[in-house]
């Protein structure tokens, strides 16, 4: 069956009008014979069968206009199926591989950013050589500039901006990092319940162990800090306390817990506060985890760290409380349930056993401020979180418990 | 080895090539006895006769026509048109027939030839004697468009040119035809086309250019060198087809580009560089690409020296893509 | 008819098949068009003893170049039936790939090469051809087509100049068939005939019944003789008349008069050589509708073939721009090929270029 269609009878008629049939339905009909008069604004022609067969329809009537490409009749051929009087079907191209030009390597050393990326990073005061690009070619977008103002915006109360020495009066504008640093803080103190638990721990066996850590450490090009021993005592809590690692999805209504421990550490850099992360620290030694944050402190502080590893913190450890103060008040990094505060070590006198009783003794201090978001954990869990923490720190080796 | 003129090394690539291949055939208004208004053509007719190189009447339609067909069936025409501001009668056999000749017949016909034609200002010739229209002919697929810039290079792109299975137009900056002297050597030699040459090595600034403008270029580097900033300086030498690659490198290698035309600005051959390092380097990009062009007007006599950029205006601008 | 040319038998019946296949070929390919099959057609109806005439002088090694409406002297010369029904269809088995509309021939084996839709500029093609030829001492002739229209263009003008100047062995035909589209020639030159303008490029100048196919033979073999033994070019000029429109998009009743078509049927190129040759005892009567017959069923059987034709490739939409696809239209391929598979575009044709 041919469905046969006006044609552009001369380079570009959009209609035609019907003139006269000059077959009915029925006729049987030869290629070529002339089957309609049709008139454009070029000319009034007769237009040709296609091929031999019956006229099967007349689908238009004398007088009508018709756009070019509708149906005017249709021919039984004994083709079968209606087809097209034209080109036969496009077939599918194969697949082509993607062979575009060739990527370009990445340039060594020097930092891509698209000209946009650049004018944000202007007016964010962001130096773009901390900035992580996730563009092509490593190159850094606006995206990246703008995350990296916010990037981790967990700045405690604690943590205190300088204030100003001289004694004129300044005007500051509340755009840039600040503002996003603001909008962060609010967030986090509208959502979670604040609920903050202190504990003291003794950590005067610590800092001996720490010390031959240290030298261990050493040996192997590591640097030990006091960092990797919270670090591991925390996982190790929160792997015993799993209600406190996680975070709220509020869309879906449910509260995550993903049963592994990724520590983000707060850092303060020279664009401000950034919170890289350590995965799976339960299941870390002590070495290794000095050796991931030296490297991380020192990528974060240079702007090199990689933007996956800004994310999937499940719990994150602050230790601005090293600057001053004995107990703070942490703020959640917005969504988790918790954070972490360490404060700095400090001599004070205490009391301890000893097989001829009680004595005073110069000890070695060091307060965790915890807190925890009321709605989705209960300060008994709080509580007995830090209770563990002070357990397994004051008594070192049970850290490998 | 010789030390020739750009005018001298053309000369000695149709004497090297008419010697080579007895299809190569010479014409034009004036190349016969007279050897050409610039004396590109001086003693051909006499070493090899006027069945070789020979003059035709006034009728540049018919000399690019004629090449046309004479390269269709089976000689090699290397036509010339007297000034490349003349060539216009001829753009409907050039555009038209001799580039989509290949193309339209599947490949049936073709038609190998140069026109070769002086183009460019700086011999006070105003409007009609100086014109750089290397934009017209650079946006017709099917044909090759190529610019020396040295002695060396005039003589091995003709050669090249000549070999050529397709047309090209050689476009020769007669600016320099006289005043630039280089080392020539003797024999066949080709320079590829769809090559560019690095005329000066940099870090800092990339700065592409062709014809007379190449030595203004370097002018203006070794100026700015002296402040501290070390300029990339590249002929393109081929417009089309141009070598893309090579672009985008010498692009990506400062971040920062200056293009320098005669010819005017708008739609000019600086547009299509800094559109082809927009959609394949924008990342790369630390400045936007400035060009340094003639005026959006016709060409003028007196003012010529302050149309045609200079040392001063290329370094102005090499000076700002460095500091943005 | 003029004084007839001393030919066989074979080759007077030989003249008037010809002029009979041109004529239906005509009329098939317009019944195509209006039928949607083909998209353009250049008319010939009329011209068939202009045409015929004109190319039969021509010795195989002769080149033929062209205009708007020689195919069917190209076929006459050996461009095969096929190959001129594929050209129509534009199809994958056009020999210039179905780059070209409809109509623009080519055929390298009989001489016969490419022509663009742009008026006269073959005739410089023509001229610097045939230089080429004087050049290389081969006694090849290069026949030149082109219409009353292109007598105004600027490749006439210099084609003629420069044959003139050098002596190029060539023929310029000249098919006056009175009308350039709608203006007709006396609005295309104030010269008192096309013939005249010979002289003022230094070549003799003839006008011919352009409907006798004998005199237009004659006349031509005078001028290409001429050529082939050094005597330079020559315009003849075949007055003949374009009975139908000028194309398959031309409606010619809105510039020109019946009466004047009328005149003109009565002097139709067919009918006189046919009484022609019944006169000489060369052929019966019913010999015309044998041919014809048989012409067309050998051009419906090639017509049916053509509807059959293989998918394209689709990198002929970049090969042949140069002798080597430049890499930076390998790029363009290869990008234009992601864009059609991320759209789902069903396409023909093969994969991407390696660069």
């Amino acid at each position: 069956m041919i469905e046969f269609k006006l044609p552009d009878i001369g380079e570009g008629t959009a209609e035609g009008e019907i003139v006269k049939w000059l077959v009915s339905i029925g006729d049987a009909v030869k290629e070529h014979q002339a089957i309609v008069e049709v008139m454009t604004d070029k000319a009034t022609v007769e237009v040709p069968a296609p091929a031999d067969g019956t006229i099967t329809e007349l689908l238009v009537g004398e007088g009508d206009t018709v756009p070019v490409g509708d149906v005017i009749f249709r021919l039984d051929n004994g083709g079968g199926a209606p087809a097209q009087a034209s080109s036969p079907e496009p077939a599918a191209v194969p697949s082509a591989p993607t062979a575009v030009a060739a990527q370009p390597e990445p340039s060594g050393g020097k930092v891509l950013a698209v000209p946009s990326a650049r004018r944000v990073a202007r007016e964010l005061s962001v130096d773009l050589g901390t900035v992580a690009g996730s563009g092509r070619n490593g190159v850094i977008r606006r995206a990246d500039v703008e995350a990296a103002a916010t990037g981790g915006a967990v700045a405690q109360s604690s943590h205190s901006v300088v204030a100003p020495t001289t004694a004129q009066a300044q005007r500051i504008p509340f755009r840039g990092v600040r503002r996003k640093i603001a909008e962060a803080m609010v967030r986090s103190s509208q959502t979670a319940v604040h609920f903050t638990i202190v504990e003291e721990v003794d950590v005067t066996d610590l800092v001996r162990v720490r010390q031959k850590a240290k030298a261990i450490g050493a040996e192997q090009g590591i640097k030990v800090t006091f960092m990797p021993f919270i670090m591991k005592a925390v996982a190790n809590g929160l792997m015993k306390f799993p209600m406190l690692n996680g975070h709220l999805d509020e869309q879906a209504e449910e509260i995550v817990l993903p049963g592994t421990v990724n520590l983000g550490i707060a850092t303060d850099t020279p664009n401000g506060l950034i919170v890289p992360v350590i995965s799976q620290v339960e299941s870390k030694g002590l070495l290794q985890l000095a050796a991931e944050l030296g490297d991380l402190s020192e990528r974060t502080r240079a702007g090199r760290v990689r933007p996956e590893e800004l994310r999937g913190s499940t719990f994150s450890i602050t230790n601005a409380g090293n600057i001053g103060g004995t107990i703070a008040t942490p703020i959640i990094n917005f969504p988790d349930i918790a954070i972490l505060g360490v404060h700095r070590i400090v001599k004070r006198p205490g009391v301890v056993d000893t097989p001829e009783g009680e004595v005073i003794e110069v000890r070695q201090y060091m307060n965790f401020s915890c807190s925890v978001d009321h709605r989705l954990a209960d300060g008994a869990d709080a509580a007995r979180f830090v209770a563990y923490l002070r357990q397994i720190l004051e008594e070192p080796a049970l850290l490998s418990l | 080895m010789a030390i020739l003129t750009l005018l001298q090394a053309v000369n000695d690539a149709l004497h090297t090539k008419m010697r080579d291949d007895e299809r190569v055939t010479v014409f034009g208004e004036d190349v016969g006895p007279k050897g050409g208004v610039f004396l590109a053509t001086e003693g051909l007719t006499r070493e090899f006769g006027k069945g070789r190189c020979f003059d035709t009447p006034l009728s540049e339609d018919g000399i690019v026509g004629a090449a046309v067909g004479m390269a269709v069936n089976g000689l090699l025409p290397v036509c010339e048109i007297q000034f490349q501001d003349f060539i216009f009668p001829a753009f409907d056999q050039i555009v038209s027939e001799a580039a989509k000749l290949r193309y339209r017949s599947g490949g049936q016909y073709t038609a190998p030839m140069v026109i070769r034609t002086p183009y460019g200002g700086g011999i006070r010739g105003g409007l009609y004697h100086s014109q750089s229209g290397e934009a017209y002919f650079a946006h017709t697929p099917g044909l090759k468009v190529v610019i020396p810039s040295t002695p060396y290079d005039a003589k091995g792109l003709l050669i090249a040119a000549i070999e050529d299975p397709d047309p090209v137009l050689f476009l020769e900056p007669k600016a320099l035809y006289r005043s630039l002297k280089g080392e020539v050597p003797e024999g066949s030699y080709t320079v590829d086309l769809s090559t560019v040459r690095t005329a000066r090595e940099g870090s800092d600034v990339t700065v592409f250019c062709y014809g007379a403008m190449v030595p203004v270029c370097e002018k203006a580097a070794a100026t700015a060198a002296e402040g501290g900033i070390e300029t990339h300086v590249v002929d393109l030498r081929t417009l089309l087809p141009l070598d893309e690659e090579a672009v985008l490198d010498a692009a990506k290698r400062t971040g920062r580009v200056v293009v320098v035309h005669e010819a005017p600005r708008f739609c000019g051959y600086g547009a299509e560089i800094s559109a082809l390092i927009a959609e394949n380097a924008i990342e790369y990009m630390e400045a936007p690409v400035r060009r340094v062009t003639g005026f959006d007007t016709p060409f003028p006599n007196t003012l010529e020296h302050h149309y045609m950029p200079d040392e001063r205006r290329v370094l102005d601008a090499i000076e700002g893509v460095a500091s943005f | 008819m003029g004084d007839a040319p001393d030919l066989s038998d074979e080759q007077f019946v030989e003249l008037l098949r010809n002029m009979i296949m041109i004529r239906s070929l005509d009329g098939r390919m317009l019944k195509l068009q209006r039928a949607g099959r083909v998209g353009f057609v250049g008319t010939a109806t009329g011209l068939e003893a202009s045409l015929v005439g004109a190319a039969a002088p021509l010795l195989p090694k002769d080149w033929m170049w062209s205009g708007l409406r020689e195919g069917g002297a190209a076929i006459t010369r050996g461009l095969p039936l096929f190959e001129y029904v594929a050209q129509m269809y534009c199809n994958s088995n056009d020999s210039a790939k179905g780059r070209q509309m409809c109509n623009h021939f080519q055929h390298k084996g009989s001489n016969y090469p490419s022509w663009s839709s742009v008026i006269g500029t073959q005739v410089t093609h023509g001229v610097g051809a045939a230089y080429a030829s004087a050049r290389r001492g081969e006694d090849v002739v290069h026949s030149i087509h082109f219409g009353d229209g292109a007598t105004s263009s600027n490749g006439f003008h210099s084609g003629l100049n420069l044959a003139g100047v050098w002596k190029a062995p060539c023929v310029f035909v000249c098919i006056d068939n009175g009308w350039a589209i709608s203006v007709s020639s006396a609005e295309q030159t104030a010269a008192e005939s096309y013939a005249d303008k010979a002289q003022a490029y230094g070549m003799p100048g003839v006008t011919v019944d352009g409907n006798d196919v004998l005199a237009v033979y004659a006349e031509m073999q005078t001028a290409v003789e001429r050529a082939r033994t050094g005597g330079g070019p020559s315009l003849v000029v075949l007055k003949t008349y374009r009975m139908l429109g000028h194309s398959s998009s031309d409606d010619p009743s809105k510039y020109r008069d019946d009466a004047e078509v009328q005149s003109w049927a009565e002097r139709d190129p067919l009918k006189r050589y046919e009484a022609f040759l019944i006169e000489r005892g060369l052929i019966d009567s019913s010999e015309c509708a044998a041919q014809e017959k048989a012409i067309v069923a050998e051009i419906d059987e090639v017509i049916h073939e053509q509807e059959a034709a293989p998918p394209f490739p689709l990198r002929s939409l970049v090969e042949d721009v140069y002798s080597e696809v430049p890499r930076h239209l390998r790029v363009q391929f290869n990008q234009f090929l992601e864009v059609a598979e991320r759209r789902g575009d069903a396409t023909r044709g093969d994969g991407a270029f390696p660069l």
